[in-house]
């Protein structure tokens, strides 16, 4: 439930796909059809003449060198500066705040909730459980309100059912507490600590 | 992996395990707004790894492009190949690299395309399932749902652990059972078993059971 955008990443990685796949399949054509290699050099040759002709008529006046260069220079800059933005896109939204509301009562301010209190409390509650190799809480912004991930390993064998009823029951707990209902994800995952850690036997 | 087979799904027997508190909103919808959404988004990839080679991927070669174009712009001789010959060589192409070497290349840039291509395109489904829940959004991983299947299993066969394999995909769940030679096994009870549990765990999409009993038995078990 964090902000990675979905279609974002799915259109860019789809156009580079797609390019890349243009340029190999020209690559291989090259190397094995001679008529394409012919085609090829007459029409790039073309694209290369206009660029030169580009780059003749953009001198500096009295210097040999084009100011096209240092276009290209801050387009390729913008390029990676984009690259970087998208990167740090990807699995944001982590917040602090759980709950952050104007108090309708008489006193003038603002309530907040920080996320620490619903993660710890849920951290202890499932501290010692003997059938959980390891259980975080983190607190992710979606569509601009707070929700808690809860992400729990259980051992091996252990009813995902029973165990995904527990984790509600402390949820609506929370709720209570907390006198707001926040969109919860629970998540029963396995990992390394659940397949080679010992199987739960008493339950 | 099968799309097309639509089950009659098995919800309406889900009972809430924790007695008391009585649910009021409809079925097992959960009442928070967007619930569906964060389902959806935690049940398919998010093509965040792609995404961030791809992002170095052309992050490094404009990189490369911007040194020698910088250096290029500054009047200094280049650091590998000046870009007007790397042009002039590009022009040239099926002279001067030998066509194996080319075709390799090509084959290379290929693969690296249909890695992207495909990742975008593929519907990109997690080996996850929803459970359902009053409260909260809950998805599990198969891997846990083999192993309580695998656990259910092993008690209804009366066989030790290593003895039962079971998988899980989208619509299937496969159980492999090795009976311990010279004690009989009833298919049918460890099948019933598992259909039971998984009627328990009222997943969506609902899979399939099915029980493979192996020939051979395991001696000494």
């Amino acid at each position: 439930m964090n902000g990675t955008p979905r279609i974002l990443n799915r259109v860019l990685i789809g156009v580079l796909g797609f390019k890349l796949l243009a340029i190999g399949a020209l690559l291989i054509l090259l190397a094995s059809v001679p008529a394409v290699g012919v085609w090829w050099q007459s029409w790039s040759a073309g694209v290369l003449s206009t660029w030169r002709d580009l780059l003749e008529r953009t001198r500096f006046p009295g210097r040999a060198e084009s100011w096209l260069w240092i276009v290209v220079v801050l387009v390729l800059l913008l390029v990676i500066g984009a690259m970087v933005a998208w990167v740090a896109q990807q699995g944001k939204g982590r917040v602090n705040l759980l709950v952050s509301e104007e108090d309708p009562g008489g006193v003038p301010g603002n309530v907040r909730i920080g996320s620490g209190v619903a993660e710890q409390a849920l951290r202890a509650a499932l501290a010692d459980r003997q059938d959980l190799a390891g259980a975080t809480v983190a607190t992710y912004e979606f569509r601009g309100e707070p929700g808690l991930r809860i992400r729990i390993q259980p051992r091996q064998g252990v009813a995902p059912h029973r165990l995904a009823a527990d984790v509600s029951a402390l949820v609506e707990a929370l709720d209570s507490a907390l006198g707001k209902r926040t969109p919860v994800l629970i998540h029963i995952a396995s990992g390394a600590r659940s397949r080679f850690g010992r199987a739960e036997r008493v339950r | 992996m099968r799309h097309n087979t639509e089950h009659d799904s098995s919800h309406g027997s889900y009972a809430p395990p924790v007695p008391g508190a009585a649910p009021s909103v409809g079925g097992a919808v959960p009442a928070v707004a967007g619930m569906e959404e964060i389902l959806k988004r935690e049940t398919h990839s998010s093509r965040a790894v792609a995404s961030i080679i791809a992002a170095i991927l052309v992050a490094a070669l404009c990189g490369y492009a911007l040194l020698e174009t910088a250096v290029r712009a500054v009047g200094q001789p280049p650091w590998l190949v000046d870009p007007q010959t790397a042009a002039e060589q590009v022009v040239a192409l099926p002279d001067g690299v030998p066509p194996l070497l080319l075709g390799a290349l090509g084959a290379v840039v290929v693969m690296a395309g249909l890695f992207f291509f495909l990742n975008a395109v593929l519907p990109g489904r997690r080996a996850r399932h929803v459970l359902q829940d009053r409260r909260a959004a809950v998805v599990v991983d198969d891997e846990v749902i083999a192993s309580a299947l695998a656990r259910r299993a092993r008690v209804a066969a009366n066989v030790s652990q290593d003895q039962v394999m079971v998988t899980v995909s989208r619509q299937q769940v496969q159980v492999s059972v090795r009976p311990t030679s010279g004690v009989p096994l009833r298919p049918e009870a460890v099948l019933a078993a598992v259909q039971d549990e998984l009627r328990d765990m009222a997943l969506s999409p609902t899979p399939e059971a099915r029980i493979n009993v192996a020939s051979t038995g395991v001696v000494g078990a």
